[in-house]
């Protein structure tokens, strides 16, 4: 690991200022933040990120890793630990997608390491973008090219690539957060804004490099949910090619409001499919309104892959994603509480 | 900062960029161990503030000020944790490096974690165990039995070792610090075949702290091979140090020694090289195709890169297939697979101060590593001495000679003590493999399923470099074949040097990779016969009293000490009918099976094999025992102790035992080919029964009564009616200058068989490919159980490893030769979920050659298992897989296409 200096602050707008230039996370970027390290600390070892500063914002943990559901309205700390929302008894019982997708994930130690606000920003795991020894990525150097199109590219994406990059977005709780439609509140040199969770990634298009729509030295500080009796009702099925410790290569997170067999409203998003956490509008207009039974959930599963592309040794995922959206929106139906 | 480490504060400033982990290893906290550095493994695990944490991603800055616990710091004055005793009571480890990130994990979980232990364990890996000892050691089982003077042999005894293991205090390779000692890196080629134009040194040499660095044009100009065997002439003599030529993305170009990790590591970034590149070659069957770029030019343009063919034929193929009612022909191959011991590769070197050499190193094979290095620097034997201390796991990828050699060079010419140690990336692309096999098979028979022909065709892709090449080839046609009885049989075998990291030994040694292609075509022929895949094996299977042979005509020394597998099957026959295991996942999606297959083990390898014991009676009334074989997590050393205790009628405690070592124990070809019992055992049986006699001859002249009246008893010898101490014996001797000494060697000749049968059944999700393993038993026929407990250990070792390469392992060359999953992330090995528990039954045998009756059983148990499952999932499917490892997309893709 090479060199860096090292710095501690203790408060939100003390963070914003030392991460200015902190460029978006990008990986040359001089400045870098670091919550549980679990992803930053691994890159800098395998040489991809090489930042010279690193800004220890553990320090606002003891305002910023809260975990609040209070009239049914969540509030999550960006330093909550994946670990104590995983276990949050409230949160296992109204929201299970969130438990599910956190406990799925990682290993107990990373878990207890890792911070929510670091998850949602993990970088892929696609081998080209984690071994600097290749000279192609688009993501690592801007316009050197994508060794995956032609490359062993098995677990890569099949939706929302373009011919730069066809990096998988590794995360199980964003799909999670996408399925209840979570807002994400944001510190900067600017002032606070909120967002839409499904606003903050950013498709890979002409520049992979880009990966979210942060501004320089901005952080997240929390996550919200405005909560539904019905999201009692949601899941996330992982598909992986073991049962320990994996990537998803097909997930799905789904969220559902059924009333007599009726759909009323639906959620519905997919991971280990594509480049960034993905909701599939698509599927959720073919249920919206109607009985969920089998043939129903397929057509919805067709919907949400019909623009899904396979390159060479990803070819079979349209398939295996759409299986897997059946299973979880029939288990889904099938929840009882 | 001021950190308060297990207790004691430490007033200290980390480097720029150092991990929790070096941290704390370079203030001597050497629990805290290297398995992955990346999160992966758990070895490294430490509490921050009570919580379990992987050191190796936390910054050693984020510690400042709050309570870090190690290994070391859990037991409390001197009391181990009860997750410690646990471990102790169940043990719950093999090699141990494991053991203490394992028990940081394990300790931290309340009731509720406890009750979820495939999760609550994710983040911990064991390559040893199978995670059954584990398991029972979380659940308050105990496996150790009690030490009984005369009753050693047979009784579930615990590794000397274990209390340092628990509690951190085992040494293993890189546990210790050297003082003055340089750091040495390797650079590695990016090219698959390349030479070497120039290498500009300038920058590198610019990095403060670098004190040398090494190239082709530095080492001696000698040939060797990094395999390691009693006859170096059974592996090709085709490597150098440091070459001018690299033929896999991964070889080493060149060395730097400087003060620290980080500026070698820096400087190695720094050097500047010319390659010129050369054609690659990487697929085998092209590789031999006439225009191939050659990789070692020998002078021999025929052979072009064949490195070894081996051909053989009984009877007459031609003519079993002209009387077969059925014939079955299909093509089977295997993966590239990595050991993944979790203590990487290492050594360090130091001369003393009259210039002798030293070389701590984690090997299989410290004596044959000592000659190496004595050919390579022209050395005399006296002037160099190898040791190994505790040994993380070696499964056959440490029967290399691969660290040492830099370490000693770089020693040499600078004079200060050197030290490297691979990281885990190092392991994939610097290292050894499985042999990648494809298998053709064909196989006749008559209408009741008697074979009437068996024909195999090979090709073993051994790489840039051909140690073990042919070796492991020969076992591939060895073994597999020589379990069937039938007249007509041929095989033919090539192992071909392409431009991919080299092949090596590995726990099945070739033999696992054709056990996986002809007990699947035994499964398909069945089918096709329609006949009950236990009764065609049991029709065909070899029987005492055959003349057993493989496809070599020449006399053997391998012979039937004793037979067990008729009793396997049964074994593994009633239990798959039991209704034991778990029920199939309910869903119309999911399909069962079941699936069998069979595996036979010549103890021991066809080339020399040798091991010495030395024995004696120490003034304490207790005894010595040394002998060279390393202990890797093995259980060797528990189990030499419980042979020498049982011939000398005491407890195993009374025994102390040190091993591998080339000064302080005698001679010993290697801890590999399955000999720690059959030939190492046997010296201690050895040496044992010669201290034995030469103790009853002294006590009979000291007392006067006749050795037929002498015998001991525990820690007393009884001659007539005296009953005096060993401690009083000695001391009578000493007086008269008597030695209470004994040293005996042994050789493996002849050779005895073992067997192992697995079955399998499970579940596969017909959309997913998901694969449920319902049930999985094993019966070994390995003789007399010296150690019950470590036998089942191994058994369970093997099956979870065999798991592993049939589902998950696969080490994925893309088209530049390159590993693309050179890390735990994305190169699978079983954690605790992925692995069920093994029914393990052992067949009632004696051996009649093997020491106390005992049969080797290290490797064997891992060669029917990958067949097993993968007959249960065509049983399941109706579809066969014929390729390694059978993960979900493959299933799918098949599944969903063939239907």
């Amino acid at each position: 690991m090479r060199p860096f200096s090292y710095q501690r602050v203790d408060s939100v707008s003390a963070a914003v200022q030392a991460g200015r230039i902190d460029a978006n996370g990008h990986l040359d970027a001089p400045v870098q933040f670091l919550a549980g390290g679990t992803t930053l600390l691994d890159l800098m070892k395998l040489d991809v990120m090489r930042p010279q500063r690193i800004v220890d914002i553990n320090p606002l943990e003891t305002s910023l890793s809260d975990i609040a559901v209070e009239s049914g309205d969540v509030r999550l700390g960006a330093l909550a630990r994946m670990s104590d929302v995983a276990d949050h008894p409230a949160i296992r019982k109204d929201f299970p997608v969130i438990a599910q997708s956190l406990k799925l994930a990682a290993s107990a130690q990373l878990r207890n390491m890792a911070s929510l606000g670091g998850n949602v920003l993990q970088r892929t795991r696609c081998t080209y973008f984690r071994d600097v020894s290749w000279a192609s990525c688009n993501k690592r150097i801007p316009g050197s090219g994508c060794a995956a199109l032609e490359g062993v590219n098995r677990k890569h994406a099949v939706l929302g690539t373009s011919e730069n990059c066809i990096a998988t977005y590794p995360g199980d709780f964003a799909q999670a957060l996408l399925a209840l439609d979570a807002t994400v509140d944001i510190a900067g040199v600017q002032g606070d804004r909120t967002i839409a969770f499904r606003d903050l990634h950013v498709k890979p298009g002409e520049t992979p490099h880009v990966e979210t729509t942060l501004l320089p030295g901005e952080i997240i500080t929390a996550f919200r949910i405005a909560g539904e009796p019905w999201m009692k009702r949601s899941l996330y099925l992982k598909i992986r090619d073991r049962e320990s410790y994996e990537f998803a290569i097909a997930s799905a997170a789904v969220a559902l409001d059924l009333q007599d067999g009726i759909v009323r409203q639906v959620r519905i998003a997919i991971g280990g499919m594509a480049t960034v956490p993905w909701r599939s509008e698509e599927a959720e207009a073919v249920l919206t309104g109607k009985p969920l039974d089998e043939e129903r959930a397929r057509q919805a599963a067709q919907a949400a892959f019909a623009a899904a592309r396979g390159r060479g040794e990803n070819a079979f995922k349209p398939e295996l994603g759409r299986e897997t959206l059946v299973r979880a929106l029939l288990e889904a139906a099938t929840l009882e509480f | 900062m001021t950190y308060l480490v297990d207790g004691k504060q430490i007033s200290a400033e980390p480097h720029a960029g150092q991990c929790l982990r070096t941290f704390l290893r370079d203030f001597g906290s050497f629990g805290v161990k290297k398995g992955c550095d990346g999160g992966d493994c758990g070895a490294c695990t430490v509490w921050l503030d009570g919580v379990p944490v992987h050191s190796c991603l936390t910054p050693a800055f984020r510690a400042a000020g709050r309570e870090v616990t190690t290994i070391a710091g859990l037991a409390v004055d001197g009391v181990l944790h009860p997750m410690q005793q646990a471990f102790l009571d169940a043990q719950a480890f093999q090699c141990g490096f494991c053991t203490a990130g394992m028990i940081m994990t394990a300790a931290s979980l309340d009731a509720e974690r406890l009750q979820d232990l495939p999760h609550s364990l994710k983040g911990n890996l064991c390559r040893c165990t199978g995670y059954r000892s584990i398991n029972d050691a979380l659940h308050g089982r105990t496996s150790v039995e009690a030490d009984v003077a005369g009753r050693a042999c047979g009784a579930s005894l615990p590794n000397p070792f274990g209390p340092s293991i628990v509690t951190g205090q085992a040494h293993y390779t890189m546990d210790v610090a050297v003082e003055g000692a340089l750091h040495l890196k390797v650079l590695r080629s990016p090219h698959a075949h390349a030479r070497i134009v120039a290498i500009d040194r300038q920058k590198a040499l610019a990095v403060p702290g670098v004190a040398g660095i090494f190239t082709w044009e530095d080492v001696p100009r000698r040939l060797y091979s990094t395999a390691t065997h009693e006859d170096h002439l059974v592996d090709p003599d085709d490597t150098y140090m440091l070459d001018n030529v690299v033929r896999f993305v991964g070889q080493r170009v060149a060395a730097v020694v400087a003060e620290t990790e980080a500026a070698a590591e820096a400087a190695c970034h720094l050097l500047d090289v010319t390659y010129e590149i050369l054609p690659a070659v990487f697929d085998p069957v092209t590789a031999m195709e006439p225009d191939a770029p050659v990789l070692h030019d020998k002078g021999d343009a025929a052979r072009g890169n064949i490195y070894v063919d081996i051909k053989g034929e009984v009877g007459s193929v031609l003519e079993g297939f002209a009387g077969a009612d059925a014939v079955h022909e299909m093509t089977y191959s295997t993966s590239r697979v990595q050991h993944s011991h979790l203590e990487t590769h290492g050594s360090i070197a130091w001369k003393d101060e009259t210039g002798r050499l030293h070389v701590r190193t984690s090997s299989q094979a410290p004596f044959i590593a000592k000659q190496k290095l004595c050919h390579l620097f022209q050395m005399s034997p006296r002037d160099v001495h190898v040791f190994c201390e505790r040994i993380g796991g070696g499964f056959g990828g440490k029967q290399e000679m691969i660290s040492e050699d830099l370490c000693v060079l770089a020693t040499l010419k600078i004079g200060r003590p050197v030290q490297w140690e691979f990281t885990r990336e190092e392991q994939f692309i610097g290292a050894t493999t499985r042999h990648q096999m494809t298998t053709r098979v064909k196989l006749g028979a008559k209408r009741d399923g008697t074979l009437t022909a068996i024909d195999v065709h090979v090709v073993s892709n051994t790489g840039a470099y051909g140690g073990h090449g042919g070796e492991t080839l020969a076992a591939a046609l060895g073994n597999p074949l020589t379990a069937y009885r039938c007249k007509n049989k041929r095989a033919e075998g090539y192992a071909v040097y392409t431009n991919i990291v080299p092949g090596g030994g590995f726990r099945g040694y070739g033999a696992s990779q054709t056990t996986f292609a002809i007990e699947s075509a035994m499964d398909d022929l069945a089918r096709t016969l329609g006949i009950d895949p236990f009764a065609m094996r049991r029709l065909n299977m070899v029987r005492p009293g055959d003349w057993m042979e493989s496809v070599w005509k020449d006399p053997s020394d391998v012979t039937f000490g004793s037979y067990g597998l008729d009793q396997c099957l049964d074994l593994v026959e009633d239990a798959l009918s039991s209704g034991r295991g778990a029920e199939p996942p309910a869903g119309e999606n999911w399909q069962s099976g079941t699936g069998v297959a069979l595996a036979m083990l010549d103890c021991g390898p066809p080339t020399e094999h040798r091991s010495g014991a030395e024995m004696a009676l120490l003034p304490d009334g207790r005894y010595h025992l040394a002998i060279g074989s390393t202990e890797m997590g093995n259980g060797s050393v528990t189990s030499h102790r419980q042979i020498a205790a049982s011939v000398l009628s005491t407890r195993a405690d009374q025994v102390a035992i040190i091993n591998a070592d080339t000064d302080l124990t005698p001679y010993d070809t290697g801890t590999f080919a399955s000999t720690g019992t059959v030939v190492a055992g046997r010296a201690v049986d050895a040496a044992a029964n010669a201290l034995l006699d030469n103790i009853l001859d002294f006590a009979s002249r000291h007392t006067g009564a006749p050795t037929s009246e002498c015998h001991l008893d525990d820690d007393e010898i009884v001659c007539g009616n005296r009953r005096m101490s060993l401690q009083d014996l000695w001391k009578a001797g000493h007086a008269v200058g008597h030695r209470f000494e004994a040293k005996r060697k042994a050789y493996l000749s002849p050779r005895t068989v073992a067997f192992n049968v697995h079955g399998i059944r499970l579940a596969v999700e017909k959309v997913t490919g998901e694969i449920r393993i319902l049930q999985s038993v094993q019966a070994a026929d390995i003789g007399r159980l010296i150690n019950p407990m470590q036998c089942r250990g191994q058994i369970d070792g093997a099956i979870a490893m065999a798991i592993g390469w049939t589902l998950t392992e696969n080490m994925m060359i893309d088209d530049h030769g390159a590993v693309i999953n050179p890390a735990f992330r994305n190169y699978r090995i079983p954690a605790f979920a992925d692995v069920p528990e093994s029914e393990v039954h052992f067949a009632d045998t004696y051996d009649a050659i093997g020491p106390l009756g005992a049969k080797s059983q290290g490797e064997s148990a891992i060669n029917p298992v990958a067949p097993a499952i993968a007959n249960a999932l065509a049983n399941a499917t109706g579809v066969r897989f014929a390729h390694l490892p059978l993960t979900p997309d493959r299933i799918f893709d098949r599944l969903s296409h063939d239907a």
